[in-house]
């Protein structure tokens, strides 16, 4: 039966059936605890405006600290590369430092140790209509700057993916190596890096939940706090563990969809009929003809 | 068939009439290039002059790719000096004996040792450092070059390939840098393919774009480093038709090429490399029908 099940479904839907059907069979069946199912539901299909705002955080800083992550990896992956002693040492540092220790240490070292010394107190500021809460500011720098430390790897197998002929020849016109980075040799690198990015963005929206310790209110704090208020830890936990599974199902077919796009130009596919690379990228196809797979 | 276009004072200018051999554009001197251990050129002196076509040919290994990519800095070499229109390439002196040179507030570690080798006390040596990257970029401008491998952009398109440097490096507005482009796809008989990528080119197509490239930033010399060897036979025909057609019209112009058939219509010296040593060095005549080295003639007979 559960084969059935499985065929019919598919595994990841099936899981998904699974979770949402196990809080209510254990309701059922425990007698020992009273659960109260309508925390579970009702954080799930009536979001209370705190959980909304747990949710717009957690996606809010996920993108800005994956935007920081992404420059800061460009700037360590071309520091790493650099002919200078001093650039490569001070890459290579930064990345040894922020991937060598753990990012919960960071969060509260940046955030508690450095106030409590006296060095530093991260303060608040304002965009536009958005006031933005110091620690949502530190949580979200201090998450870029740790993802940074692993763009860095990523970035650099992507640059050095991109043939040194094309260095040579944007050289060879006299372009310099800033001019040579970002017109030539970055938007060929992006396809190798694309893949991988994704990765790292699914990690980061399930990383911000450790931003609980220095007390910013994304999805995670703001179900555990309700847990702890209510005693109904395993109604809003389960809720809380849905809505992570739900951004990062929905990124999985978004990544998956910009994979195949990039899939379809490889050198030597077959249904490939010469659409440039950032035609491809972000999908400035023509024509509805055959793609192959889907 | 490739369409090309002279202009008429160009042709007034060469019509028959012997190119006027002036002043010297590329002027290298005892060039010394080592690969680690491996010393690729044993100081190369080769002058070409202005509108003057030099091949180079030499069997593999012998330093000829080696030497132009020296030409314009991709590599580095470590003795003798090349200058290009006067100016030194990749290098600059400095006086000896003052310490590290600063550049850009840090000081630059790595040094010439074989030139210009320091001398304590010694009056006006000098020695060579590294030029700074910007300005070697700046020395590239007047330097064209034509890859082996065609080397073309792939997320451009033809024209977007030809305008690039135009419009980045020298600051040109993107319409005139189009009305330019144009110009130069017609030269080279792509104009259908403007909107083109490179990879729905023949390999002679996309040399003939890498061509046009090279041209857009108006060079006052061109390199080509083996442009037909990657070709299949049919296509090197349009190939060297166009460079061909750019001799005539006056470029300074060295090649490093196998096409002995183009070394003999075109050029107006050929240099025989063997071994990172000029061997030989004459008309396309006295080379091919004439050598004086036993070297020459070996490597003659076997490509023959």
């Amino acid at each position: 039966m559960a084969e059935s099940l499985f065929s019919r479904l598919g595994t990841r839907r099936a899981l998904l059936v699974g979770c949402l059907l196990l809080p209510i069979l254990l309701a059922g069946c425990s007698s020992s605890v009273t659960l109260q199912p309508h925390y579970f539901w009702d954080s799930l299909f009536h979001p209370s405006p705190a959980i909304i705002n747990g949710l717009g955080l957690t996606i809010g800083i996920s993108v800005v600290a994956q935007i920081i992550g992404v420059i800061l990896g460009i700037f360590a992956a071309m520091g790493k590369m650099a002919k200078r002693r001093l650039f490569r040492w001070l890459a290579g540092f930064y990345v040894w430092i922020f991937r060598g220790t753990p990012l919960l240490v960071q969060l509260t070292f940046f955030v508690f140790g450095l106030s409590a010394a006296g060095i530093f107190k991260w303060p608040g500021i304002v965009i536009g209509p958005i006031d933005i809460l110091p620690e949502i500011l530190a949580g979200t720098i201090i998450m870029g700057v740790n993802e940074g430390a692993y763009m860095a790897e990523i970035v650099r197998a992507g640059i050095m993916a991109v043939d040194p002929g094309q260095t040579e020849a944007a050289k060879s016109l006299g372009m310099t190596y800033g001019l040579t980075m970002r017109r030539i040799v970055l938007p060929q690198a992006a396809r190798v890096i694309i893949p991988p990015l994704g990765n790292e963005f699914n990690n980061m929206l399930k990383t911000t939940s450790l931003l609980v310790a220095v007390s910013v209110f994304e999805l995670y704090n703001t179900f555990s706090t309700a847990a702890g208020r209510t005693y109904a830890s395993f109604e809003f936990l389960a809720a809380c563990a849905l809505w992570y599974l739900l951004l990062t199902t929905i990124w999985g077919f978004f990544q998956a969809w910009v994979e195949r796009r990039l899939a379809r130009g490889t050198a030597g596919s077959a249904d490939y009929n010469g659409y440039s690379l950032r035609a491809r990228l972000w999908g400035l196809r023509n024509n509805s003809g055959n793609q192959g797979g889907r | 068939m490739t369409t090309l276009n002279i202009s008429n004072d160009l042709l007034g200018a060469i019509g028959g009439v012997p190119r006027p051999e002036t002043d010297v554009v590329v002027d290298a001197r005892d060039v010394n290039k080592f690969f680690g251990r491996l010393h690729v050129l044993k100081d190369v002196s080769i002058q070409v002059k202005r509108q003057e076509t030099v091949v180079i040919i030499g069997p593999s290994g012998s330093g000829k790719t080696t030497f132009i990519r020296c030409i314009n800095h991709l590599e580095k070499i470590q003795g003798g000096r090349i200058f290009v229109n006067g100016h030194l390439i990749g290098y600059r002196e400095t006086p000896a004996g003052r310490g590290l040179p600063i550049v850009g507030g840090l000081p630059i570690v790595k040094r010439l040792s074989v030139v210009g080798r320091r001398r304590k006390g010694a009056e006006g040596v000098t020695k060579l450092v590294e030029d700074r990257e910007k300005n070697v970029a700046a020395q590239r401008q007047e330097i064209g070059m034509v890859f082996q491998r065609f080397n073309l952009f792939p997320h451009m398109t033809a024209i977007e390939n030809i305008i690039e440097a135009p419009i980045h490096v020298r600051g040109t507005s993107k319409d005139e840098a189009m009305v330019m482009g144009r110009a130069l796809l017609e030269r080279v008989g792509l104009v259908a393919k403007e909107n083109v990528y490179p990879n729905q080119l023949s390999g002679g197509q996309q040399q003939r774009i890498a061509i046009a490239r090279a041209l857009a930033m108006k060079p006052a010399l061109m390199l080509f480093d083996e442009p037909t060897s990657a070709l299949d036979p049919e296509m090197i025909g349009e190939v060297l038709e166009v460079m061909k057609e750019l001799a005539r019209e006056g470029m300074t112009m060295i090649v490093v090429s196998h096409e002995m058939g183009f070394a003999r219509e075109v050029a107006n010296r050929v240099v025989m490399m063997d071994e990172g040593v000029v061997v030989e060095e004459g008309t396309p005549d006295q080379v091919f029908s004439v050598p004086s080295q036993e070297r020459t003639k070996t490597f003659l007979s076997k490509i023959l």
